[in-house]
């Protein structure tokens, strides 16, 4: 028994407490959570694999879960007439003192991280700021830099087909575009707390 | 490039369009279902909604149920957008592909379904939502496994018969049986108690192209 066949007994383990939880649960939002958790152990078969591929096909997987989740918590919003926002919200001091500190340096580092990975810490600083400060305006402005940061990315992959000597720059645009990419994805997260405008 | 061996139920191979190492390929069969594929898009592309009549039991009354231009926008939308997740999936050469163009046509069912406001609707529509992400388990773990076992996920070297386990395939055959599931909510109705027509045809069409691609991958590795 190699070390991939303990990994996928032990991750199909987890995905059949997951479905039969899944079978017995009757409440929707628990259901709804308990999708998620299934979703996540997808995601570990596929990291089991180990291999360059692997890591390629987790991110796709990913969205696809993320997106999937969103879709559903918005049906069950929509299903269960859950329009008002909550007028009490969670707040603690460190909310209005931390954000622009922690932010910034969450932010440079992503920063300096650069790709995939530093878009991540990157937006977990913007998202922190969102949550922490007004959302209302921001919603646009950054469905905007997504956009042009998405339009950068397939510039540079048609700069890798079409110019392939000039790989460096496109390197270049599509570190910087994946990054911004992904911080205003995981930004836009941050802003969504139903009402209007989400 | 590997020789071309698929062709046991696919016929012949008509093309092959590739794009870096990902290569799609186009037999008869492939062929035949982007064609039925692109048409059914086409129709939900240039038809009108319908308006649905509902009968007010023992009266000669009757209720039309309007359809609101937004509701129409993103109904048609993510018709649209289902129609060509179901034309990739049908050219795909690469199992993993396949299983991200199943999972978004299952997203996009979600959407063509959950525009509707209506209770019995929404409620329907979150229920498959529930299937179709937890279908997403057994058909990313096939893939996976299959990738594992087999160090590739090219359906060009996989139909050279490179043994792709049993348990893969059962698991991609689940995965396309969760995502596809919509039509046989038909039989529940609640997901059709809506005016619908054209785009819940795409629903249809796009599950039953899906089982019968899916039918030729497993007979091709």
């Amino acid at each position: 028994m190699n070390e991939y066949t303990i990994g996928l007994a032990v991750a199909f383990t987890g995905i059949a407490v997951a479905f039969l939880a899944l079978a017995r649960e009757r409440d929707d939002l628990h259901r709804l959570l308990l999708t998620d958790l299934a979703e996540i152990l997808a995601l570990a078969v596929i990291a089991l694999v180990g291999t360059d591929l692997a890591e390629a096909l987790i991110l796709p997987g990913l969205v696809v879960g993320i997106s999937e989740l969103m879709a559903l918590s918005e049906i069950y919003l929509k299903k269960e007439r859950l329009y008002d926002e909550p007028t009490e919200r969670v707040h603690f001091e460190v909310m209005d003192t931390a954000p622009g500190i922690l932010g910034a340096v969450l932010v440079v580092y992503g920063v300096v991280l650069a790709g995939f990975s530093g878009g991540a810490v990157a937006g977990l600083g913007v998202l922190f700021w969102f949550l922490c400060k007004g959302h209302r305006e921001q919603f646009e402005l950054l469905e905007t830099v997504s956009g042009y940061a998405w339009a950068a990315w397939i510039g540079a992959f048609l700069v890798f087909m079409l110019l392939p000597q000039y790989w460096f720059f496109a390197v270049m645009v599509a570190g910087t575009a994946v990054l911004v990419k992904v911080m205003t994805k995981m930004s836009l997260l941050g802003t969504m707390r139903g009402g209007q405008d989400a | 490039m590997p020789e071309f061996t698929g062709g046991a139920i696919g016929g012949d191979l008509l093309a092959a369009v590739p794009f870096g190492d990902i290569v799609n390929y186009i037999t008869p069969l492939t062929a035949t279902l982007f064609a039925v594929a692109l048409i059914f898009t086409v129709f939900a592309i240039i038809s009108r909604p319908e308006k649905q009549l509902d009968i007010v039991f023992g009266t000669d009354a009757v209720y039309a149920k309007e359809v609101t231009p937004d509701e129409l926008k993103f109904r048609r939308f993510m018709a649209v957008a289902c129609g060509i997740a179901t034309l990739g999936a049908m050219v795909s050469g690469d199992i993993f592909n396949f299983t991200l163009f199943v999972s978004l046509i299952g997203i996009t069912i979600i959407g063509i379904v959950a525009a509707v406001k209506n209770q019995h609707v929404l409620n329907a529509a979150f229920q498959y939502g529930i299937v179709a992400m937890t279908a997403t388990v057994p058909l990313f773990a096939g893939a996976a496994i299959t990738l594992a076992t087999t160090g590739t996920l090219s359906i060009w070297e996989l139909s050279a018969g490179t043994g792709v386990p049993l348990i893969a395939k059962l698991l991609l055959l689940l995965g396309v049986m969760g995502e596809g599931i919509a039509p046989f909510y038909a039989a529940k109705t609640e997901l059709f108690r809506a005016p619908g027509a054209p785009y819940v045809i795409l629903i249809h069409v796009s599950s039953l192209l899906m089982f019968l691609r899916v039918i030729e991958i497993l007979l091709a590795v």
